[in-house]
């Protein structure tokens, strides 16, 4: 009876496997890692790429420096409603990112409900750079500040109330005691929503449009190119496949440098005294 | 095998059936004939898709009888190669700059898209209403000024459309036909008729079609003078009856 199963389990899982794995593979089949090399080097992949390389930057570090602190008062406090602002920071990653494209127009568009406002101040956000990054923010926010919540709640309360009985501020505490605590966990969050950033897509071909060099990202690049010219799409998505990969196994071996700094330090301690 | 001899039986009957006549023949016809070709034949059974796409189609030897594309290359091409009958042009479009109701940027005319900061959204130059339009402002000799303007290239005709009729963009270039269903949110401006590209729409008989008498018939109902008042009528140029 039990051996069935057992064969039942390896053959789903070797279904999964082999159906997560195959198109992934697929590409890497059509695309030598040569021709990967020169299309970065064709005019459409090296504007996309400093395109999305330079809006994911700037993103990233706005949800970096928002996020944190935004997550760490979610995860300490508890009051009225936390359930409600949980839901609502989460709410971009339920939503198509179409939906996110059309809910900026509306919001940021030049005939959206702020657009007016920000045209009297001389400022068009649709078609630029700073549409993309906004686009980009959108999306992936929830994905870091859902990962953020999460990391700083696993932190020990006991020891932040020790820092604070032994007279350190709260910001001290915060940056001394619950930041190193959280890396980890803060580090794997801003791995997804950077991977999530780079492969935006729909927010940004609606509410940025496509231009190359100017808002053209790497996704819309792939779109753009794979009508005419295949060979660059799947070059470009293969470059995606290989960052996808590197990032994840940072993630993976990020305990093994957490470990060996921990170890690192206490053998240097030791030595010293 | 009961089974599976039941299953053989129904197909055997369901194929001479298909040939009879009055069956609903299949068309693969392009995107931007969605709307009209129903309005000419309720009885067919439609495909609507890139022509691109159904040319492919075609030469995997997806049964199909009749094939309507947005170019002439596709059809063309088809033809050399042993795969449809005689095309046929039963259609033309042109292309028009589409401008928002309000029309902020106050275009009148195709030269005024020449003015400094002018939002224009054009499709890309993998598409064909990218390439159109680029032909289109070389014949007009005004690329240089007009591309400084650009803010994007869209994919699609869609994404131009819909970024002229939310207001966003001041103008775009798209085929007359894509007006007609945006015309409450946007105003279209001409574009000088000696300047226009040769936009073509062909149809041709499958060659592989099993029912290729009715699809003879079927273009003949296009090619009608009903069926050229209804393209009209749908924004298409019809070309003249012979």
């Amino acid at each position: 009876m039990r051996a069935p199963f057992a064969a039942a389990l390896a053959a789903a899982t070797a279904v999964a496997l082999a159906f997560l794995v195959l198109p992934v593979a697929a590409i890497f089949f059509r695309v030598p890692p040569g021709d990967l090399i020169g299309a970065l080097g064709h005019g459409v992949t090296r504007d996309a790429l400093l395109v999305s390389l330079k809006t994911s930057a700037i993103a990233h570090a706005c949800v970096l420096l928002v996020g944190t602190p935004a997550a760490y008062v979610l995860a300490r406090r508890r009051f009225r409603g936390r359930a409600l602002v949980l839901s609502l920071v989460e709410l971009p990653l339920v939503l198509p990112p179409a939906v996110a494209g059309i809910a900026l127009l509306a919001a940021f568009g030049r005939v959206g409900l702020l657009g007016g406002t920000l045209d009297a101040v001389g400022i068009q956000i649709p078609f630029t750079q700073a549409a993309v990054v906004l686009a980009v923010a959108f999306v992936e926010s929830p994905f870091y500040v859902r990962g953020a919540i999460a990391a700083f709640e696993g932190v020990d309360a006991t020891l932040l109330d020790a820092a604070r009985t032994l007279g350190a501020a709260p910001g001290r505490v915060f940056a001394r005691v619950a930041l190193p605590l959280a890396a980890g966990g803060l580090a794997a969050a801003s791995a997804l929503a950077l991977a999530r950033g780079l492969g935006e897509f729909g927010a940004t071909i609606i509410f940025a449009g496509s231009l190359q060099g100017v808002t053209q990202t790497l996704p819309l690049a792939i779109y753009a190119q794979f009508e005419q010219n295949f060979d660059t799409a799947l070059a470009i998505s293969g470059l995606f496949i290989v960052v996808g990969a590197v990032l994840l196994v940072a993630l993976k071996l990020y305990p093994w440098f957490r470990f060996a700094s921990i170890f690192r330090s206490r053998f240097a301690i030791s030595t010293s005294s | 095998m009961r089974r599976l001899a039941a299953a053989a039986a129904l197909v055997a009957l369901a194929l001479p059936a298909a040939g009879a006549a009055g069956a609903p023949l299949t068309v693969l016809a392009a995107a931007s004939l969605t709307s009209v070709l129903p309005r000419i034949d309720g009885g067919e059974r439609y495909s609507f898709a890139g022509s691109d796409q159904l040319a492919l189609q075609i030469r995997q030897g997806e049964p199909a009888d009749v094939y309507a594309a947005a170019s002439p290359k596709y059809t063309e091409l088809l033809y050399r190669d042993g795969l449809l009958r005689k095309p046929v042009v039963f259609a033309t479009n042109r292309l028009i700059v589409l401008v928002p109701k309000s029309n902020p940027a106050h275009i009148k005319s195709v030269y005024d898209l020449r003015r400094p900061r002018v939002k224009i959204v054009v499709g890309d130059s993998t598409v064909p209403i990218g390439i159109y339009t680029r032909q289109i402002l070389d014949a007009l000799g005004i690329t240089a000024d007009v591309t400084k303007n650009v803010v994007s290239e869209e994919t699609d005709v869609k994404g131009i459309v819909s970024k002229v009729a939310l207001g966003e963009a001041d103008a775009g270039f798209v085929y007359r036909t894509d007006a007609k269903p945006v015309a409450s949110a946007t105003r279209t401006i001409p574009l000088p008729a000696w300047a226009q590209p040769p936009i073509r729409y062909e149809l041709a008989v499958v060659k592989a079609s099993k029912h290729r008498a009715a699809a003879a018939a079927f273009i003949r109902k296009v090619l009608s003078k009903r069926g050229r008042l209804l393209l009209a009528r749908a924004g298409f140029g019809v070309p003249k009856a012979r």
